[in-house]
């Protein structure tokens, strides 16, 4: 449940201001890691900024959705919803130029699918990608744990989409106001995928969500639904809680509506940029990257064998100690 | 080499016999050796636990045997533990002797329950013949009555069959064996006797258990219980559930309730009340 989950207790912002915030703070945060000998206005002019990740961003997130749309075989919603909700998440913590969105993109859409329970295996999923596949699957499981990690491992995410369907069934039980409840079905959909691109599920309840959905598509459709919300379901609230609710409703409806639109000519060059000041270390392509890979391996080994070493020195001792010499 | 039955080894010279050799019954041919001697150490070193004052003795006896047979097994000291046991036989001459031909406690115990259940199961063959001695000839005999009563009576045939075939079958159910209850477990327990009488080791109590219901944090409306949603029709509404399903343990009050419970649930966060920490 939504009330009880580490989405409402570590995922789930004040508002879109805190957001803003965080996302500088980790932009800084990679500034000073990667730029504290450059100077003032060097630094500007070579790093990315808050806003231009921002739009980087969004364009990935673009992406992403056209990837899973296009996915074979076909993906339900609720697993692009959870692999949106990763990437989103992973970006509020972290900077692009630490980690470039699209390696971040497929490993979301691949842990999301695991998580969701839409079952594709490594080779199936990169089969929905052009280019070199053997990379990309290498580049999604190197990535997959660190994800993980960064999402601290709170991997369970409350879509708005089940709670729509509460919705419904509870208008065709107790609404009598309208006659064809599936009509509002189609708008509340398209609603949820428009809030799908903004930051409404770092911001909102899954339910809040659905419930702005059903109220919006009934005010296209020409359907009055506000009598429900005040009358039906928010009838035994205090007054308090629902003139809140509502409001966030219609501060949801507000950011749906109002989306900035997407800055596409503005991508590429940013893309360039962001090519030459993203951290090496985290790009599976560099010399730093592979390097950094041979010596976490051949470390592995080192302390493999230096365990075995010790187990083997252990042993005989133990054995010498049986024998009584 | 065996020609004589007996001969040299080619490689180091130990006498060897042909009747001493015999199909190898370990994979290991270690543990094959190491039975062989163990047996031989045993012939002499035969005393029984009764030979010795205490229990720690023994013990000690027995891991000197134990030492005896690893050390001739892996060839550690072969001439000094060979002289050992040379010297325990000549001490402990007489008592091998009387040992060999003596059996220990438990072998006794053991030999004189299978000597009990051999005469057990002798008694039941005996009575199951018997038993069966006596049926056939009560069966001859019916017969014979039969046969009889069919010559000399003056009934009709059919009355005396009908009244033959009563009484062999009084006398058919009548010859059953007396069954004598089994009052043992095979292990030799008694069966409904439980003298060994367990203490109850004392429990300490704590409170009782106080049964208190869960309360769900909802941060919404009060969502309804299964009841209520199939009272106010809710169930219309959603797929029934098919007869796979069911068997399946599923109930379309189920995804009813929980797509319900997750439209309400947090429907009142609001960021800035005590819900958003």
């Amino acid at each position: 449940m939504f009330s009880t989950s580490s989405q409402l207790k570590y995922w789930t912002f004040r508002g879109e201001t805190e957001l803003a915030e965080l996302r500088k703070e980790a932009n800084q945060r990679f500034r000073q890691e990667h730029g504290s000998d450059m100077m003032v206005e060097k630094q500007a002019k070579y790093f990315l900024t808050a806003a231009e990740e921002k739009l980087l961003i969004r364009h990935f997130e673009f992406i992403l959705r056209e990837f899973c749309v296009r996915f074979l075989p076909p993906m339900p919603k609720y697993v692009l919803g959870t692999a949106l909700s990763y990437f989103k998440r992973f970006y509020v913590h972290n900077s692009v130029m630490d980690y470039h969105p699209r390696d971040i993109m497929l490993t979301s859409v691949y842990l999301a699918s695991k998580v969701e329970e839409f079952n594709v295996n490594i080779s199936q999923f990169v089969g929905n990608l052009k280019g070199d596949r053997e990379k990309f699957a290498s580049i999604i499981l190197g990535f997959e744990l660190l994800l993980m990690d960064k999402l601290h491992y709170h991997l369970t995410v409350h879509n708005p989409f089940r709670p729509l369907e509460g919705f419904l069934i509870d208008l065709k039980t107790k609404f009598k106001g309208v006659d064809d409840v599936e009509k509002l079905r189609k708008g509340a959909e398209e609603f949820l995928d428009k809030s799908l691109s903004t930051d409404a599920c770092l911001l909102f309840s899954p339910s809040q969500l659905a419930l702005a959905a059903v109220l919006s598509s009934g005010s296209k459709e020409g359907m009055n639904l506000e009598s429900y919300a005040t009358d039906v379901l928010l009838a035994g609230a205090k007054e308090d809680e629902q003139r809140k609710t509502i409001y966030q409703i219609k501060r949801i409806r507000y950011i749906v509506k109002n989306q900035e639109p997407m800055l596409r000519d503005q991508i590429g060059p940013i893309q360039k940029k962001l090519e030459q000041c993203r951290n090496q270390e985290n790009n599976p392509e560099s010399e730093i990257y592979k390097r950094k890979l041979e010596e976490m391996f051949e470390e592995e080994e080192e302390i493999q064998s230096m365990k075995r070493a010790r187990m083997e020195e252990a042993q005989k001792k133990e054995e010498q100690l049986l024998l009584g010499k | 080499m065996f020609i004589k039955g007996s001969g040299a080894c080619s490689e180091c010279g130990t006498a060897l016999r042909r009747s001493n050799f015999r199909l190898q019954l370990f994979e290991d041919p270690y543990i094959e050796k190491e039975i062989d001697i163990r047996k031989m150490i045993l012939k002499d070193f035969n005393k029984k636990e009764e030979d010795f004052t205490s229990l720690k003795d023994y013990n000690d006896y027995l891991e000197m045997v134990e030492s005896i047979i690893y050390n001739l097994t892996n060839n550690i000291d072969v001439e000094s533990t060979k002289k050992q046991i040379e010297f325990y036989k000549k001490d402990n001459k007489d008592l091998i002797k009387k040992n060999k031909s003596k059996l220990s406690k438990d072998e006794e115990y053991l030999e004189m329950l299978i000597q009990q259940e051999k005469q057990e199961s002798e008694v039941q063959r005996q009575l199951l013949q018997e038993d069966e001695a006596r049926q056939k000839n009560m069966k001859l005999k019916n017969k014979e009555t039969l046969i009889d009563e069919l010559m000399f009576s003056e009934m009709s045939a059919a009355d005396i069959m009908a009244s033959h075939r009563e009484l062999t079958k009084v006398t058919d159910t009548s010859s059953t064996l007396p069954k004598k209850a089994t009052t043992e477990f095979s292990t030799g327990i008694k069966m409904g006797v439980q003298d060994t009488y367990i203490p109850l080791s004392k429990v300490e109590t704590g409170e009782l258990y106080k049964y208190e219901p869960v309360e769900v944090f909802m941060c919404g409306p009060k969502f309804l219980s299964e009841e209520e949603l199939a009272i106010l029709g809710y169930l219309n509404h959603v797929r029934g559930a098919s007869n796979p399903d069911r068997g399946g343990g599923y109930r379309s009050v189920m995804a009813c309730q929980r797509a319900l419970q997750d439209s309400y649930c947090g429907l009142y966060y609001f960021p800035d009340s005590g819900a958003a920490s």
